[in-house]
């Protein structure tokens, strides 16, 4: 009973923040209705873990890119990634997305 | 001629200056980086950031069965004891730090689950003339929310602690409202202002940096937010002190060796509960981030303290 209870809030937990995602207007994508439970491709991320997370270092808010897996501040062009579901928020583990290095040092002083 | 044997020579010894200064600065950067402690050692910081990751890859997947033998189970009463004088109500919801193998986390969501059938059975018993679609309509609220709205978010910086803790969520059935994340106390990877409470359960020992932890806490409490750090301590009576001392160094490394293979280990644990600051130390430092109301209860004659403070 729980675990049907608990589909139904994830699905609705889903839908909220799919709408959350189109509504603050990030880079306009399409929230995927069909997003599987980690069938063939790596385990997603949580929905109701995006309310809360930011990036560590600039406590600015992340896109979740459903493709890669990964989270991604735009304004540093880092991505953290996830692995098996659980989202890596080390500033060490993260990869940079552009050329060029972020602009703030990525190592703990 | 002189000066073209000269060169070379002087080429050379340049290069080996280079590499001596090189070395010389590497030396230097070792001795003079900030020394800290990890256990009765002296060490960087990166190198005791390093050393306590492999401590816990380490223990990891024996870390409950050596909290029992270690602590006799003892370990259980007192993480009971700090879920009740956190006392969540549901709809709470919670930041566990350094959590783990999510013994506070399954706590929690005993809690507020049994809060919320408590709340229920409280209001259906004073609803006495409900029509059918009352009591129908009471029953599927039930359904959807077991927990109320309650969370709990465990972060923890080792990733074989949290996989530990994600395979016992999966054994023991806990799913809703139960996340995780992979973290560093120092620099949480939260929002201000979000989280009712903080729980941080024999983890702000292993902090480098316990004052960026603690500010961090501060940080993301929600005004009114309660900050709580269960945490092995300082006994002040000296004959327990020394019973506890022979426990701790002769009794508990072996255990290690014997059940998890790994005597380092535990002999780390145990110094790094001596080198950890005193009560009234710590209660000091939880004020300095900013808390205000800040208290230590004693548990097993300072063994353990539970700290509590709030961000007000």
């Amino acid at each position: 009973m729980l675990r049907g209870g608990g589909r139904g809030a994830a699905a609705v937990l889903r839908g909220a923040a799919a709408g959350g995602r189109a509504a603050s207007g990030g880079q306009g994508r399409d929230p995927d209705p069909g997003q599987g439970s980690g069938s063939a491709r790596p385990q997603p991320l949580e929905p109701s873990l995006l309310r809360f997370l930011v990036c560590p270092l600039s406590k600015r808010p992340l896109r979740y890119e459903e493709a890669t897996n990964e989270l991604i501040n735009e304004e540093l062009g880092i991505a953290y990634p996830v692995i098996d579901g659980i989202p890596n928020m080390i500033p060490e583990a993260a990869r940079t997305t552009q050329k060029k290095p972020p602009a703030e040092g990525l190592k703990q002083p | 001629m002189a000066a073209a044997g000269l060169c070379p020579c002087r080429a050379l010894l340049a290069r080996c200056g280079g590499a001596l200064r090189v070395l010389c600065g590497s030396v230097r950067g070792l001795a003079t980086g900030p020394e800290m402690h990890f256990g009765f050692q002296t060490v960087t910081e990166a190198e005791r950031r390093e050393k306590i990751n492999q401590v816990f890859d380490s223990v990891a997947k024996k870390y409950d069965i050596m909290n029992d033998s270690m602590t006799l189970g003892i370990h259980r009463v007192w993480k009971d004891i700090l879920m009740h004088k956190m006392n969540p109500s549901p709809g709470t919801l919670l930041l566990d730090v350094a959590g783990g193998t999510g013994d506070i986390a399954f706590r929690f969501i005993n809690y507020v689950r049994s809060a919320q059938e408590r709340q229920l059975q409280q209001k259906l018993k004073h609803h006495q003339n409900l029509s059918w679609q009352e009591i129908s309509e009471s029953y599927q609220e039930g359904k959807f929310k077991p927990l109320g709205d309650s969370q709990v978010v465990v972060c923890d910086i080792n990733k074989e602690m949290l996989k530990v803790g994600k395979q016992k969520a999966q054994h023991l059935g806990y799913s809703e409202g139960l996340s995780w994340v992979l973290g560093n106390a120092e620099e949480l990877p939260f929002d201000d202002d979000k989280f009712d409470v903080y729980t941080i359960a024999f983890g702000i020992r292993n902090v480098t940096r316990i004052d960026l932890a603690l500010q961090e806490a501060y940080r993301v409490l929600k005004p009114g937010g309660r900050f709580l750090c269960l945490e092995f301590s300082h006994v002040s009576s000296p004959l327990l002190s020394r019973l506890y001392d022979l426990y701790s160094f002769q009794v508990i490394p072996v255990l290690g060796e014997v059940i998890a293979g790994d005597w380092k280990s535990y002999q780390y644990l145990v110094e790094s509960i001596r080198r950890f600051p005193p009560q009234e130390e710590l209660k000091a430092m939880i004020e300095d981030a900013g808390f205000l109301k800040v208290d230590y209860q004693n548990l097993n004659s300072g063994i353990v303290a539970i700290h509590s403070g709030f961000k007000l």
